[in-house]
């Protein structure tokens, strides 16, 4: 492993993962982070999951958003297999949230208790031991899909360090919570301030050593000049934003797929795809191009909504259906 | 070694060719409002002008460049 000397303060922070509660207040997750540690997984769960029943009840946006989203699922054939033969309704919904407070413990089980008692199985991963022997690190996009934390399971076993690029206005805070249940340094956070080119050079950095770095690629940050693309999914159009395929292109770097989704308690299925070996943007149509890698990305998504629809994690409206007022939260 | 004119040139061409940027560039254009350059772009300019030039740049040289004057002057003063 890199080791954990490196990288202190700048942009680039000793940190394991990040998002737990990003429906929940910070209060929220310090309460969720020592609840875990007092209680265990086994009584955090139910304590879990009354809260994400407050929030089922109380939030129509995120039930909206959460029915849209499994019709659209189960307009598929491989999504009426997984959700059965009746149109999804108040039940698969509540199903939909209560899979949400399983995810949200399985985070904390990763961050605070080391991923143990967790165990997955894995397919494509052997890329990243060819990646380790010719020293090159990858550029991840991952999604709200699953448990992106998994990744850090990942990170362990592959001795590697991989860094998780994050968009937050509350960098400072999250970053603290985060050190505080991170003595080792797996998985570190990189934050992204959209008018400085210090991430970016940290993002080079970390390749340069053979480290990977992750980034959602399912939401665009809202409020920044960010640039997307509009790609096909479950039946609408969604934007994503090109910045993964731009980084890796920029930076000469293969692009993998990385998705982690729970079959059973305690146990993940980890996808690792390659997008790209490199990343090629003809000068004549780079838009086309970049589309046409999201385009791969949003079927692949599509893929994995359509065998393990209640893994999907946008409460919101996520493909810009309902007016205005539903922002992502 | 190569003159100012020259390496003006070669950074007018990464952003025409490259960039596919139209618009006219001078020594005064600003990188992010004129240019209209992200962080990403920024990245990947860096790579080209490293690629020909074969000069390698840290963030420090980097981050204080607003205009295309400064990566003139940076690339000058370097080679």
């Amino acid at each position: 492993m890199a080791g954990s000397e490196a990288l202190s303060g700048g942009p680039t922070q000793r940190a394991r993962w990040h998002g737990v509660a990003e429906r929940g207040s910070l209060w929220g997750l310090r309460f969720t982070i020592a609840s875990y540690r007092l209680l265990g997984r086994r009584l955090t769960l139910p304590l879990i999951r009354i809260v994400v029943t407050y929030f089922f009840l109380t939030d129509a946006p995120g039930r909206r958003a959460s029915l849209a989203y499994l019709k659209r699922v189960h307009a598929t054939e491989a999504g009426r297999k997984a959700l059965g033969s009746s149109p999804p309704g108040f039940r698969h919904c509540f199903e939909h949230y209560r899979t949400f407070a399983v995810a949200i413990v399985d985070r904390l089980g990763i961050w605070i208790g080391n991923g143990e008692g967790y165990t997955y199985d894995s397919s494509g991963i052997e890329r990243f031991d060819q990646l380790a022997e010719e020293q090159r690190g990858a550029i991840i996009v991952g999604a709200h899909l699953g448990n992106f934390d998994a990744l850090r399971l990942l990170a362990k076993r592959m001795n590697r360090v991989v860094n998780v690029l994050m968009y937050t206005d509350n960098a400072p805070l999250i970053n603290s919570i985060i050190s505080e249940l991170s003595p080792d340094a797996e998985a570190r956070v990189i934050t992204v301030d959209p008018n400085s080119v210090q991430a970016v050079f940290a993002v080079r950095e970390c390749l340069r050593r053979g480290e990977h770095v992750a980034i959602l690629g399912d939401r665009v940050e809202p409020g920044k000049k960010s640039r997307v693309i509009t790609v096909g999914m479950l039946g609408g159009n969604v934007q994503l934003p090109q910045a993964p395929v731009l980084l890796a292109a920029a930076l000469g770097c293969p692009l993998m797929l990385m998705v982690a989704l729970c079959d059973g308690p305690g146990h993940y299925r980890v996808f690792a795809e390659p997008l790209a070996e490199s990343v090629k943007l003809p000068r004549a149509d780079r838009e086309a191009a970049v589309k046409e890698l999201l385009e791969a990305y949003s079927s692949r998504l599509e893929y994995y909504c359509t065998r393990f629809p209640y893994q999907w994690f946008n409460f919101y409206d996520y493909w810009g259906e309902f007016g205005a007022a539903d922002e992502p939260r | 070694m190569a003159s100012r004119d020259e390496i003006l040139a070669w950074v007018t061409g990464v952003l025409t060719e490259e960039f596919q940027y139209t618009g006219e560039i001078q020594l005064d254009s600003d990188l992010t409002d004129d240019i209209d350059l992200d962080s990403i772009d920024a990245m990947d300019m860096t790579v080209r002008l490293e690629e020909k030039t074969g000069l390698s740049f840290k963030e420090e040289e980097l981050k204080s460049l607003r205009t295309i004057g400064d990566v003139v002057d940076l690339i000058d003063g370097r080679l």
